[in-house]
């Protein structure tokens, strides 16, 4: 084995077969039954329904909303779309994720009904074999799906970038996330100590992480448009959980993405596993420091080349066993050290946060995952 | 309170393939294929030991296959790898479930094994074996062989894994419904 490039597959996914079902009446013009799930007699307010939704290991011991048929309907309606549309298969289960299923369970997490495209893109993305839920939903790590979202949308729904943005400001963003989470749990059977093996889990197993960009402060393209999807797009990454990098001591362009990188580089993160043969990394800049750093690197691939040659260690920085697999792995490189990512595009980073500056926050990838982006219609 | 209707969130996938698939039967001329991985060294000792155990019991030949990245360029060498191992062996033994991601892929190799008709077993870790038979019936197969190794396995030193392989061989070829023809007793 030698250093692993992250190249995408070549095979996307192609779209499920559409169910043979007349569109001559669409979910908001007649009252033809479209939505096909079970139907449960249960309380119908929050507290006893949220009761009746844990007896059933539907819940995540938040309150649940009741998805009864009216709020469902009413949540497709307004995206107009066909509850009967297969969106994905997801692992472990397998079972076909529809558009039903995705209004039901945002509806139980509390998310607005304008959140059904963010929702579908993104259970599209996470739905990539590439992005490896397969393993990120049974694994003993931490990891769940972040969605980074870009475009006007993120100002129509509310989705925050400014501060507290990764977590604290009030916004549709913690439901929307929740919301996903709930699809995990329901539709792609990610269950704790069944199906998922994690061994601490994360609040973002909850919660999720629902953050957008600040292109409006941002030095360079927005990330999705960076990765080939122009306006409203959401891109997924597989979070280990966010890591805060303070630094009151810098000044220029360089001196703050070494500390950036520097701090993201510590032995004990997957990247760095023998077991894993490749990871990202997210980095997320506050508009001071990039500011601050687009004066100096317009391009935005000069601002991964230095966060990623800081984000390597020397190989003794190792324990012996650890050198010994990596070694065997010919991951230690010919300038004697060991580098996080693979290459400088493996950084993936975007600007939010806010205008206090002096932090910066890294979301370190689960590894084999490869981050998605795809477009929010 | 008011009673109503809601609607299930959930999904379940109704198929299942309740027969563990053919018994191995006789070892002898067989090709034995073993995949192994790369996170688990005491995986690769055992696997070792068992391949020379194999071949003592009249195997023609083991193979192994090691599953790496499952991602991107990479997984598409893995997938092609791993259509191309399973089309050169005759019994499967799948390894190893030993933690929650790499158990499954064990799992998901397996069936993909099984599902290409080959006497297959799972090989899992005291701590993960409900896990690996959950994600086996969540995968469509409730019956697939699963032998279970102790565990903690893997911080274990060679000198305690060693035994370990040579204690489970026997248990190993029950689970897989092996026969090993009988030896002819030494000329007096």
């Amino acid at each position: 084995m030698s250093i692993v490039t992250i190249a995408p597959s070549h095979a996307k996914v192609k779209a499920p077969p559409k169910q043979p079902v007349s569109r001559d009446c669409g979910p908001d013009g007649c009252e033809i039954d479209w939505l096909v799930s079970t139907r449960h007699e249960a309380e119908l307010d929050v507290v006893g329904f949220t009761q009746f939704a844990m007896e059933q290991g539907w819940g995540d011991g938040l309150p649940l909303v009741p998805p009864t048929d009216a709020r469902v309907r009413g949540f497709l309606a307004a995206s107009n779309r066909y509850p009967d549309e297969v969106i994905a298969y997801l692992p472990p289960m397998r079972a076909e994720c529809t558009v039903e299923k995705i209004a039901i369970n945002a509806v139980m997490a509390g998310a607005p009904p304008e959140s059904l495209p963010l929702l579908i893109a993104a259970v599209a993305a996470v739905a990539e074999p590439d992005f490896e839920l397969y393993g990120m939903n049974a694994t003993t790590a931490s990891v769940a799906p972040a969605m980074f979202v870009n475009g006007p949308i993120r100002n129509t729904l509310g989705i925050p970038y400014k501060h507290g943005c990764f977590g604290g400001a009030a916004s549709s963003a913690s439901a929307i996330g929740r919301a996903l989470r709930l699809i995990m749990r329901n539709v792609a059977g990610q269950v704790v100590g069944v199906t998922s093996q994690s061994t601490f889990g994360s609040p973002a197993r909850i919660s999720g992480l629902c953050v957008a960009e600040w292109e409006e402060r941002s030095p360079w393209a927005p990330l999705a448009e960076r990765r080939g999807v122009k306006g409203n797009a959401v891109t997924t990454f597989g979070g280990m959980g966010t890591m805060n990098i303070l630094d009151t001591t810098s000044q220029t362009p360089t001196e703050f993405l070494e500390m950036i990188g520097r701090s993201a580089a510590y032995v004990g993160t997957n990247g760095f596993s023998p077991a894993v043969p490749f990871c990202e990394v997210f980095v997320a800049i506050n508009p001071i420091c990039a500011e601050i750093v687009g004066k100096g690197m317009p391009n935005i691939e000069d601002v991964q080349e230095v966060i990623w040659k800081n984000a390597s260690l020397p190989k003794d920085w190792f324990t012996a066993k650890h050198l010994e697999q990596l070694e065997d792995q010919e991951r230690v490189r010919t300038d004697g050290r060991v580098y996080l990512t693979p290459e400088p595009k493996d950084v993936v980073v975007m600007v939010c946060g806010g205008t206090g500056g002096l932090h910066a926050a890294v979301v370190h990838s689960f590894g084999t995952s490869i981050t998605q982006t795809v477009a929010i219609v | 309170m008011a009673k109503g209707f809601v609607l299930d969130p959930t999904t379940a996938r109704a198929d299942d393939i309740t027969s563990p698939g053919p018994d191995a039967g006789p070892l002898a001329g067989k090709v034995v294929g073993i995949r192994v991985d790369q996170m688990w060294r005491a995986w690769d000792w055992i696997s070792e030991i068992w391949a020379d155990e194999f071949k003592k019991a009249g195997a023609a030949d083991v193979k192994f296959w090691r599953s790496c990245g499952r991602s991107g360029e990479e997984g598409e060498r893995m997938a092609a790898g791993l259509t191309a191992f399973l089309a050169e062996i005759d019994i499967a033994i799948v390894g190893l479930a030993n933690c929650g991601s790499c158990t499954g892929w064990t799992v998901h190799d397996a069936l993909q094994a099984a599902a290409a008709g080959k006497p297959t077993v799972a090989i899992a870790t005291a701590n993960f074996e409900e896990f690996a038979k959950t994600i086996a019936k969540r995968g469509g197969r409730s019956s697939l062989r699963v032998h279970v190794l102790p565990y903690p396995l893997n911080e274990r030193f060679r000198e305690e894994v060693d035994p370990v392989a040579y204690g489970h061989f026997p248990k190993l070829l029950v689970t897989m419904g092996a026969e090993i023809a009988a030896r002819k007793p030494a000329a007096a």
